[in-house]
Order: structure tokens, then sequence, then C-alpha cells
């Protein structure tokens, strides 16, 4: 690839118009989808709980409430990639190769062209002297330099230009993932009691495309709370066993919220506790009664007889039980009794026995295939819009004699090199863009004129400025940068600063200006062309003259 | 709370609100400009730095990251509104952006302290926080928010130079509707979708009416160089805030795949903050299309900062649920 790239076809879905217009729509998508609840993730319940049945009834019908499932949503997320992928082959991939581009050396009137430019009269200053200083300085804020006798090129911020393209391959990569995982990978949520185990095929879990689930599973061996010392739960622990078919242990180990044991590619989570049950005995029967969570804790009720109801009440696995009789007449539910598990107490003619709680350990499981692509993807993202941040910045610089010699391109001003397009230039009624003020009939050749036009809808008056340039040797500064412009031209300022004091109070001040009153613009220039000597015959020519008297 | 801890929070809070009208005074006063500039700054400063040391005392206090419940989050917003107001101010010489940044922390300390005094006391972490994941993933999102909050503020101060006043009108009134929309949530028992209406319906129609104002305006007020400067500005805090969001988001996912198995759930927190990262995602390439004119650019930035809010205060108190609930209260 040693020759340019021919321009090629741009597809259209190679625009940044369609990118802006999905991520837009896509943005809306999942606001509606953040607004309604998802039956995927809380189930259709809480559809029906937040909204009157009939809007609930409307949103599942048009499918809103599994909005990332809908067609709608897939086909926003097909154009997303579509786009991407036309883009990053056709213009984002290709501009790697501005990484090698090399800055060709410019002249002062170039430079002077950019964005931010400054001219520094260097008087009696030796250019080189004035050349080192800069690239010292330049240096300094880690732009990379390049000399060439009396001109440099520098450049900083190089590699804020792979932003895109590691974005995009990281959001490719990111897709590409999420695919293998839809297709491959399984999870799923089982709440499994203590001592018994859990089987992937027989929890709830997400549909599997290709491939099937193992046949071992889970087995609860134990499982505990810790709280803090308010009662608030900190952790939850469940010791697991992993079981073949015939109940062979293939591994072991404890997980917490944070902490999941793996097997097989598959990761097992501790997601909830709870209790479900509380083991008592009456004269020696066990009974299981199922329990409810009450604030902090769990409770299961006993109705004794038509108006008195036990209550059963406990913590997590290890604290004392409460056992309270409520009565209708009773204000409050009665403390009878606290058992530690193991514990019994006789109340009139039964003996209670507190044998054990059941609890329930909420575990999670998921095998995720495209895990590690997904990974190496947020790597990218992570690095390329970080680099995003990073402003690419040019700057060059070059020490050139100006003679003051009339036939001097530079002393020619365009009239139509203005930077406001909606300006106009009137000058009594000349109104040609390719009008040349030649200064070649001034007195003084140091004169330039510099003219700012009106703006025509705001009639702000035009100023003449007429600029003394003596000739000698100027130090031409300027470049440009796409992002943070300001801080960019806050650096050029600076250096611009330290250059002219390293230069001395000594030199001769390098531009002088003269700044006519803000008076109309065509005032001042019939006035100008009032005073002019009468001998030019071309209207424009004096006005520099005049503006260079006013100057002294 | 320690009384050393609140001494410095007041500090900071009574310091926003100073440095505001010190701000606002400077404007009025324009002989006295520079000092009472410095004055303004001076006090931001130090409030900037109580609320530095109040953090970290906060953080000694609990034995943990003080990082944990909408109180410590709001500290924390405060804390980079004012930090990154005082970075912009110093690397842009710009200091008309600084009444608005005193106003927001302002505003969002006496939020804090509106809320129930069980978010002002250190409580214990419920499992799911219990995790040295909380400290990559949280303060990334409250400083991206922060960042992403000035570069909207610096769209306003824009849309003001580039003399889109009624543009600049419209936009003002939105975000004090959807303040509104928030603050009535957090406060009061107005029915959610009553405030879910005020904030997306104020937020729609204020934008499109926004965008449609764009091209009245007063040239006489047109103050080129400085249009120049805020959009600049707010370019800049979105190049810093965008990748602070990403890194926010995808460490959430690092930690939820750690924690839960699953690095996505379509949570609607999750979700929201997918849709303010789109957003401006939209908005960088916007930007990359050169021709687009900057005060269209500074209505985008709006809309990413309402988007902003509805992500960081939006779904505690507008009634949105899921996992990260935490920072309710009602
Ligand atoms: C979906 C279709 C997308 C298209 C067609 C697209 C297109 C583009 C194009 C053409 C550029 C400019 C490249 C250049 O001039 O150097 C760009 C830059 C970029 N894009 Fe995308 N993009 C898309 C999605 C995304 C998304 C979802 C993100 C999410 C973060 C993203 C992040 C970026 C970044 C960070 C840059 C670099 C901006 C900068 O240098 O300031 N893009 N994109």
């Amino acid at each position: 690839m040693t020759n340019e790239p021919t321009p090629k076809k741009i597809s259209v879905f190679a625009s940044l118009e369609m990118a802006v217009t999905f991520m837009s729509l896509t943005a809306i998508t999942v606001l509606i989808g953040a607004w309604c609840p998802q039956e995927a993730v809380v189930g259709r319940e809480k559809v029906f709980e937040a909204f009157a049945p009939d809007v609930a009834k409307f949103l599942i019908k048009y499918g809103v409430s599994d909005i990332f499932h809908s067609p709608w949503f897939l086909f926003l997320i097909a154009m997303l990639t579509l786009n991407m992928v036309a883009v990053s082959f056709q213009r984002v991939f290709p501009k790697v190769k501005l990484l090698k581009q090399v800055m060709p050396f410019l002249k002062g009137r170039q430079i002077e062209n950019m964005p931010v430019a400054r001219k520094i009269y260097l008087g009696n200053y030796s250019s080189s002297a004035a050349m080192s200083f800069v690239v010292n300085e330049l240096a300094k804020r880690k732009f990379t330099v390049k000399v060439d006798d009396q001109s440099l090129t520098a450049e900083s911020g190089k590699y804020g230009r792979l932003a895109a393209t590691i974005t995009h391959i990281g959001l490719l990569t990111l897709l590409a993932g999420v695919t293998v995982t839809s297709w491959t990978g399984y999870s799923g949520f089982q709440p499994v009691l203590l001592g018994e185990t859990m089987s992937m095929s027989g929890s709830q879990h997400s549909k599997l495309w290709i491939g099937k689930l193992p046949t071992w599973g889970v087995r609860v061996d134990s499982t505990r709370r810790e709280n803090y010392p308010s009662g608030e739960p900190k952790q939850w622990y469940s010791n697991l066993s992993i079981v073949d078919e015939k109940g062979k242990v293939l591994k072991q180990g404890e997980i917490s919220v944070n902490n999941p044991l793996s097997y097989d590619g598959t990761d097992i989570y501790q997601s909830s506790w709870g209790i479900d049950a509380v083991e008592v005995s009456f004269n020696g029967h066990p009974q299981r009664m199922q329990v409810q969570p009450m604030g902090k804790r769990y409770a299961a009720f006993l109705p004794l007889d038509q108006s008195t109801v036990f209550i059963f009440s406990v913590l997590d696995t290890t604290a004392p039980m409460r056992v309270f009789a409520k009565r209708p007449d009773w204000e409050a539910p009665k403390l009878i009794s606290e058992l530690k598990p193991g514990e019994s107490v006789t109340l009139g003619t039964v003996k209670l026995k507190f044998d054990r709680v059941i609890p329930v350990s909420g575990l999670q499981y998921k095998n995720d295939p495209g895990l590690v692509t997904v990974y190496i993807a947020f790597a990218f993202i992570m690095v390329g819009v970080m680099l995003a941040a990073i402003p690419h910045r040019h700057i060059w610089v070059s020490v050139e004699d100006r003679s003051g010699n009339e036939d001097d391109p530079d002393r020619t001003l365009q009239l139509g090199a203005v930077e406001d397009p909606d300006a106009t230039l009137k000058l009594n009624n000349v109104a040609d863009p390719d009008v040349t003020l030649k200064l070649s009939a001034t007195e003084d050749p140091d004169v330039t004129l510099k003219l700012n036009a009106t703006h025509e809808p705001t009639e702000t008056p035009a100023r003449i400025e007429a600029t003394h340039e003596p000739a000698g040797t100027y130090l031409f500064i300027g470049g440009k940068s796409l992002k943070a412009k300001t801080g960019f031209e806050k650096l050029i300022d600076k250096l611009v600063e330290s250059l002219s004091q390293q230069i001395g109070p000594q030199a001769p001040p390098a531009v002088t200006a003269a700044k006519s009153e803000p008076k109309s613009f065509n005032d001042r220039l019939a006035e100008t062309l009032e005073n002019s000597p009468a001998s030019h015959d071309e209207k424009l020519v004096a006005a520099g003259a005049d503006a260079h008297s006013g100057d002294s | 709370m320690s009384d050393f801890q609140l001494a410095l929070t007041n500090t900071a809070g009574i310091s926003s609100v100073m440095s505001f009208w010190v701000f606002v005074a400077s404007n009025g006063l324009r002989g006295k400009k520079e000092l009472l500039l410095k004055i303004a700054s001076g006090v931001l400063i130090v409030g900037f730095l109580s609320l530095t040391i109040a953090i970290v005392a906060r953080g000694v206090e609990a034995q943990r990251f003080p990082l944990s419940n909408l109180y410590e989050s709001l500290l924390w917003f405060a804390w980079a509104t004012m930090g990154g107001y005082l970075w912009i101010a110093r690397a842009y010489g710009i200091k008309q952006l600084g009444w608005l940044a005193s106003l927001t922390a302002a505003t969002f300390f006496l939020y804090g302290s509106w809320l129930p005094s069980s978010q002002h006391e250190i409580q214990p972490l419920v499992p799911a926080l219990v995790s040295y994941w909380r400290q990559i993933h949280v303060p990334p999102l409250i400083v991206s928010y922060a960042m992403l909050f000035l570069s909207g503020l610096a769209a306003l101060l824009q849309l003001f130079a580039a003399g889109r006043r009624k543009t600049l009108a419209v936009a003002v009134t939105t975000i004090v509707l959807a303040v509104s929309a928030i603050g009535l949530g957090t406060f009061t028992e107005i029915a959610v979708h009553w405030l879910q209406l005020l904030f997306v319906g104020s937020s729609l129609v204020g934008v499109v009416v926004a965008f449609k104002l764009l091209n009245q305006f007063d040239a006489s007020k047109v103050n080129a160089k400085l249009a120049e400067t805020y959009d600049d500005v707010s370019y800049r805090c979105i190049a810093i805030g965008f990748p602070l969001l990403t890194i926010g988001i995808i460490t959430g996912g690092l930690w939820a795949n750690h924690a839960w198995g699953s690095y996505w759930s379509w949570d609607p927190k999750e979700s929201m903050a997918l849709v303010t990262w789109l957003g401006y995602a939209a908005y960088i390439h916007l930007r990359i299309h050169r021709d687009m004119k900057p005060e269209k650019l500074a209505v985008v930035a709006v809309v990413g900062l309402l988007l902003t809010l509805l992500t960081y205060l939006g779904f505690n108190s507008l009634g949105f649920g899921g996992l990260h609930s935490y920072g309710q209260f009602k």
C-alpha cells in the first residue's frame, strides 16, 4: 500500500448522520426500558404492580415491558453494528495511516493563516537562539519537535488520533462477545434449601441455543449469615459441594457475596439468602413451619385456638428463637420464651423444643464463553475513550527576514480573505471581493494595512488598523488543535511571552498598531481619502499613510 | 457524624453559598470586579479544601471508603463540581462559570442537608456493597456526573455569549423544572408518575423549543471570542467526563460480574447510564461534523445535563426501581 488510496464510494451506512440518528433512537429505547419494569428482569407481576391493569396490559402487548428482546431493539443494534462496520472500514481505520504522516515545514505567510498565529519581531536577537529557545520550550511541553534550519514543526497528542479506531474495535469486539455468550452460554437462579441439591436443568435458566446444560448438581452443605451488631446482614456464606449424578463429590468450596465458586467453566454465586422454615417439636413430634420475612426477622404463625396465636421469630441460623403469644385483647404480642437451637421449654402440658432453622441459599450460576472477549472489548473501549480526551496539536515555527521590499508578496492584503463569511466589504460602494490594497504607493514602505470589515447584520463600525512593521527578522509561530482550542491558544501565548522576555526589553516593539476611533467604515475611508495626496489616482492607496501618521 | 466533620462540611456548604454571592456581586460592581473575583475564588478554594478534609475524615471515622449512600455521594458531587470548576478556571482563565458552579455545589449541599438524618449518619453496608469494587466503580461515576454537569453549565454561558438569549431562557427553565421534579420526588409524597411526567415532559418540550429558538438572536449581544471559549470549555468537560462515565459503567459491569455473575442485567440505573453514555457518544460524533454550529452543540450538552441528572438523582427520587436503590430512603 504505497500509493495514495483512491477516494472510495462511501456507503450510505458509513454516514455520521445515520450513526447519530441510531444512537439517539437507541438511547430513547433504552430510556423507555429503564422506566418500564422489564419482565425478563423482575417478572411480569412488577409491571402490574407499577401500572394500572389496562396500562400494564398495553405495555405487555406492545413489548414495552420486554423491550430489550423486541425486534425493534434488535433492529437498532443491527443497524448500529452495520453502520459501525461500514464507517470503521471506510473512514475510521484508514486514519491510522495518518500517524505516519509527516508535517511539512511551512513559511511565515502560511503560518499566519493558521487558526492561532503570532509574530514576534526579533530585532538584533539571534535567530538561532530564538529557535533553540522555542525548541526547548516545546520539548518541555512534551511536543515532538522537528527542526529544519530556520523552521520547525512540533506535534503532540498524536496517539489521540487512535481513539476512534480503538474504541470502535472495542465496540465491535463487545458485540461479538455478547453474541457468543447469548448463543452458547447459560445462566440461572435457584433458591436451594439447606442440604438439598440444585440441578441446572431443574432451575430457572436462560434458553440455550447451542450445547447442553451440565448434568452435575450443587449441594448446599451449610449456609449462614453474618450480622453487624445492629442485626443488619453483613455477609452471607454457603458451603457447596459439586456432585455428579451418582452423588460423588467433585469439588467443594465456600462462597459468599462477591466470592463465587467455579467448576467446569461455570461460576456459582451467592446472590441472596433467607430463612425458609423453622423446625420445632411439640412433645417430641417434629414439625416444620414455613416462615415469612418480617422486617429484619422471619416469623412463623401457629394458631392455637380461635383467639390465640403463637409466633416463632428467628433472625438467622444461630440467634435464639423468640416465642410470642398473641391474643386480640392484648395490645402487643407477649414474649413467652427465648430458645437457642436445641433448647426446649415447657408451656403448660406441651414441651416445645426448638430443633433448627432451615435456611435457603439463593444461588446464581452462569457459564459465559464470551466473557474473555467481552473483557478484552472493555479494555479497548476504556483505552479508546481515554485517548479521545487527548488533544492532537500541531505547531509550526519559521524565522524569516521581512525586507520591507515593495515587491514582497506579503505586503499585499487580499480583501477577499476575510474570515467571517457573512461579512461584506463596502469600500465606497466597491463590493468587489478581489480588490487588492497595494501599499506600494504609500510613503512609508513599512506600513501594512489591516481592514476589519463591516459585519452586515450587526453594523459594527469597521476599524482600520495600520500596522507598522519594521523591516527585519521575525519569528512566526502558529498552529491548530481541534480539541481544547482555548488551552492551545494560551499555550502559544505563554510561549510567545517567554520568548519576548528572552529577547529582552531593549528590543524594539515587534509590532506597533494604531487603531482608529470606531467610526463607521465609510466615514473613516472618506476621511482618509480626503487627506490623501491628490496625485495618487487610485482610490484606496492613501489609507495607510494616514493611519501611519497617527502612529507616532 | 463527628462535630469536626460536621463543621468542615458546613464550612464547605457556606463557602459555596458565599462564593456564589461574591461571584454575582463581581458582575454588578464593575470597578471592583477583579478583586471580588479573587475573593470568590479564594472562598471557593477554602470550601473545596474543607470538603476534601471532611470526606477524608468521614472515611477515617467510618473505617471504609466514604461513598456508600446518597448523602455521601452528594458530598462527592459537590467536591468534584468545585474542584472541576477551579481546574477549568485555572486552565482557561474564565470566571463566569464560577457562580454557576458554586450555585450547583450549594444546591447539592442543601439537598444533602435536607435528607433525613439517617443518611447523615455513618451506616453499615449491605452485603452487596462490601467490596473493593465499590471504590473503583463509584468515584469515576460521581466525578463524571460533575464534569458533565459543568459542561452543561458552560453550554448555558455559550448560549449567552452567542446572543441566544431566548434559547438560554428556555434551557434554564427546563433545568429548573427538572430539578424541581427531583426535589419534589425526594421530599414530598406526590405520585411519581406526575413527577416523571414533569421531568420528561418539560425536558422534551424545553429541548425542542430551545432548538427552534436558536436562529433568533440578538447580534449586538454576541461576544464571539467568549462564545468560542465556552464552547471549548463545554467540550473539554465532556472530553474528561465521558471517559470517566465509560470507566464507571464498565467497572460496574466487572463488579456485577464478580458479585452476581452477570456484567449487564438491564437494571434501570444501568440502562439509564447507558442512555446518558449514548447521548454523549452522539454529542462527540456531532462534534466530528465540523460544520455543526456550536450553539446547537450547546443545546445537546444541556440535553446531556438533563440525562445526567436523571441518571444520578432521578432514579431514586422519581421512583424507578432496581438494584441501585441503596440511595433510596423513603
Ligand atoms: C454506531 C455507529 C458509529 C459510527 C458510524 C461511528 C463513527 C465514527 C466516526 C466516523 C468517527 C470519526 C473518526 C475520525 O475522524 O477520527 C468516530 C469517532 C469516535 N467514535 Fe464513533 N461511531 C459509532 C459508534 C460509536 C460509539 C457507540 C461510541 C461509544 C463510545 C463511539 C466512540 C467514538 C470515539 C471515542 C471517537 C473518537 C472521537 C474523537 O477523536 O474525539 N463511536 N466515530
